[in-house]
């Protein structure tokens, strides 16, 4: 795994670095048993819920203290403004529209 | 502005690709990345949605006459926001520069989409802008050395992730295929 911005984070980067990806592993890759798959095409919205809680259940507490120590790091390397410009400038807080793709394997370049 | 564009094709499952994603640093290819951190993340209880802000720290160094027209440094962080959307099976990821950002910007999308094959399509995007305060000359050449340092670290990007992935699924592709 990659370092944190700031060695003392490192720690807590990992350790929430790893309960997520264990937590994500599960949610794209679900192993069900046949009862808990039928629950989940019943009603798709009612597991989401369920998903979405259990990483708050396992993962919150950890995620609270690396937050903090990486807010602290961001402050220290200056990085506050300009990292609340860019989130002025572009928010992306849903999803942008579909990129259009270039024919496979295709790439282009134009510059004006 | 430049503008670049291109498409690849991954061996690999898109739940594969999506898992690898956060797997990708470091690598020996992509030495400059130094640092990630995530600085916030959301799972959308309604629509499943994981939306995921992250800050990457790089280490490259940049030619002695961009360093003294703007002052930049060897280090550059880089605001990455993800949405991985499971039941639509679409995940985009947006990165712009925080660093020398007063300056220009390159603004890059990747998204990861199923192919008809069960392998997965990556498409990706760059819009590299110089601000328009700026002596014209300069922004030119500041432009091209963006899009040319994009090229390269892209290109590295793919090799590592091409591995990163092959070592990740290589035990189940074999186990898949003994079963």
């Amino acid at each position: 795994m990659a370092h944190s911005l700031s060695p003392e984070c490192t720690p807590l980067k990992h350790a929430y670095d790893s309960c997520f990806n264990a937590w994500f592993a599960g949610y794209l890759e679900p192993t069900l048993t046949v009862h808990e798959q039928r629950e989940k095409d019943k009603n798709p919205r009612d597991y989401q819920k369920r998903k979405a809680e259990e990483f708050q259940q396992n993962c919150g507490k950890v995620w609270e203290s690396y937050r903090e120590c990486v807010q602290k790091a961001i402050k220290n390397k200056g990085l506050t403004e300009v990292l609340d410009q860019a989130r002025e400038e572009n928010p992306l807080r849903e999803p942008p529209p579909p990129l259009d793709i270039p024919s496979h394997g295709g790439s282009s370049q134009n510059s004006k | 502005m430049h503008f670049i564009s291109t498409s690849f094709i991954y061996d690999h499952s898109w739940a594969h690709v999506v898992i690898g994603m956060w797997h990708k640093y470091p690598h020996p290819h992509c030495s400059h990345v130094k640092t990630i951190d995530t600085v916030d993340r959301s799972v959308d209880s309604k629509t499943g949605i994981i939306r995921t802000e992250r800050i990457i720290g790089c280490k490259q160094k940049a030619p002695m006459w961009i360093v003294k027209l703007f002052g930049g440094s060897e280090d550059a962080f880089v605001r990455e926001i993800s949405f991985i959307d499971p039941s639509t099976q679409t995940a985009s990821v947006t990165s712009v520069n925080l660093s020398l950002s007063q300056f220009a910007t390159c603004l890059e999308r990747i998204q990861y989409t199923p192919s008809s094959d069960g392998r997965t399509t990556f498409a990706q995007s760059a819009e590299i802008q110089t601000r328009m305060n700026m002596w014209r000359t300069a922004a030119d050449k500041l432009e091209n050395f963006m899009a040319e340092r994009f090229k390269q670290n892209a290109h590295l990007g793919r090799a590592a992730f091409t591995d990163v992935l092959s070592t990740m699924w290589a035990v189940n592709k074999q186990q898949g295929a003994l079963s």
